[in-house]
């Protein structure tokens, strides 16, 4: 097995580019929205496309997520998401030492991610895309919104757990599903909460935002830990008691 | 079985095994035993190189066709 540090490199860069082209899609999506219909209008996800805008941005996170596990997966299993990581720990299926470099690796991944993409387009990306943070829609109560990124993991690591940790998993799929059920899960929950769905992904974006000077979503961190950890972990568990048999 | 390349020089030279890719029968001379690494694991997990690595015996022919150019 290659050193827990190279895998946490994997893991680094991994996030990183999931969150440089995924967050950097809804960033497009925001700073497209602006040259249509002037900076002063008030800009939402959604403004000129309407849930197209989130399937796009579900495709550009799923694609990208695809394009991860098929790079890096043989490396370091590619989790590039603490709740995967944290989940597979929590089911015993992960040690404790790689479990604690993988999040660390993630979370770092991510704020580089955000920063890069940051020094590729400029100000507009904090000013105007708010570097793709995740905030709850209007109306979206933070109780709400931790239900749903817990159903939204939920569903993720469920795939994770059929597709790829299960023995019994048709090989070379993984990929092409999980990154399938990101942009599903997306395209639905975007108007939501934004659909982190990855604590990391939430994490870089708002701390670079933080830096740079962009919005302050510092507040709505949380929903973005509680809910994909607590969704991950009930699917691990969840998909092992669906299976065993009596 | 007698060496299918022994054969082909005109010597007349037993088998001691066969190639795995060709079934060609092969001496003690012109068989080449070669042993390949095993993998395990993968995507949620890294894969590891297991300890035991699995022997496999190819003709001078096979063995060249395989490596390529290396």
């Amino acid at each position: 097995m290659t050193s827990l540090m190279k895998r946490s490199v994997a893991e680094l860069v991994g996030t990183l580019l999931l969150v440089y082209f995924g967050c950097g899609a809804a960033v497009i999506t925001l700073t497209t929205a602006a040259r249509e219909s002037g900076p002063l209008q008030a800009l939402s996800i959604g403004s000129l496309g309407g849930l197209g805008d989130w399937l796009a941005i579900g495709l550009a996170f799923g694609i990208v997520v695809a394009a991860v596990i098929y790079g890096l997966g043989r490396v370091s299993g590619a989790h590039i998401n603490p709740a995967v990581t944290i989940a597979l720990f929590a089911s015993k299926r992960f040690p404790l030492t790689d479990t604690v470099a993988y999040v660390a690796a993630q979370l770092v991944g991510a704020l580089l991610g955000s920063v890069l993409f940051f020094l590729s387009v400029g100000m507009d990306a904090v000013t105007i895309g708010g570097l793709g943070a995740t905030a709850p829609a209007v109306g979206i109560t933070f109780g709400m919104a931790i239900l749903a990124e817990t159903i939204g993991t939920f569903v993720l690591m469920m795939v994770i757990m059929g597709v790829a940790v299960d023995e019994n998993a048709p090989p070379g799929f993984a990929g092409l599903a999980i990154g399938l059920a990101v942009a599903g899960i997306i395209t639905t929950l975007g108007g939501v909460t934004g659909s982190a769905i990855n604590p990391a992904r939430s994490f870089g974006p708002a701390i670079a935002d933080l830096l740079l000077g962009g919005p302050n979503v510092i507040g709505a961190l949380p929903i973005y830990f509680i809910g994909p950890i607590l969704g991950a972990i009930i699917a691990v568990f969840f998909y092992d008691w669906i299976v065993k048999e009596n | 079985m007698k060496c299918y390349v022994c054969a082909k020089l005109g010597r007349d030279t037993d088998a001691v095994a066969i190639c795995i890719v060709c079934g060609m029968g092969v001496c003690m001379d012109h068989a080449i035993r070669e042993d390949t690494e095993i993998w395990e694991g993968g995507y949620p997990f890294p894969a590891k190189k297991i300890k035991h690595k699995l022997p496999r015996i190819l003709c001078p022919e096979c063995s060249h066709a395989m490596k390529g150019d290396k």
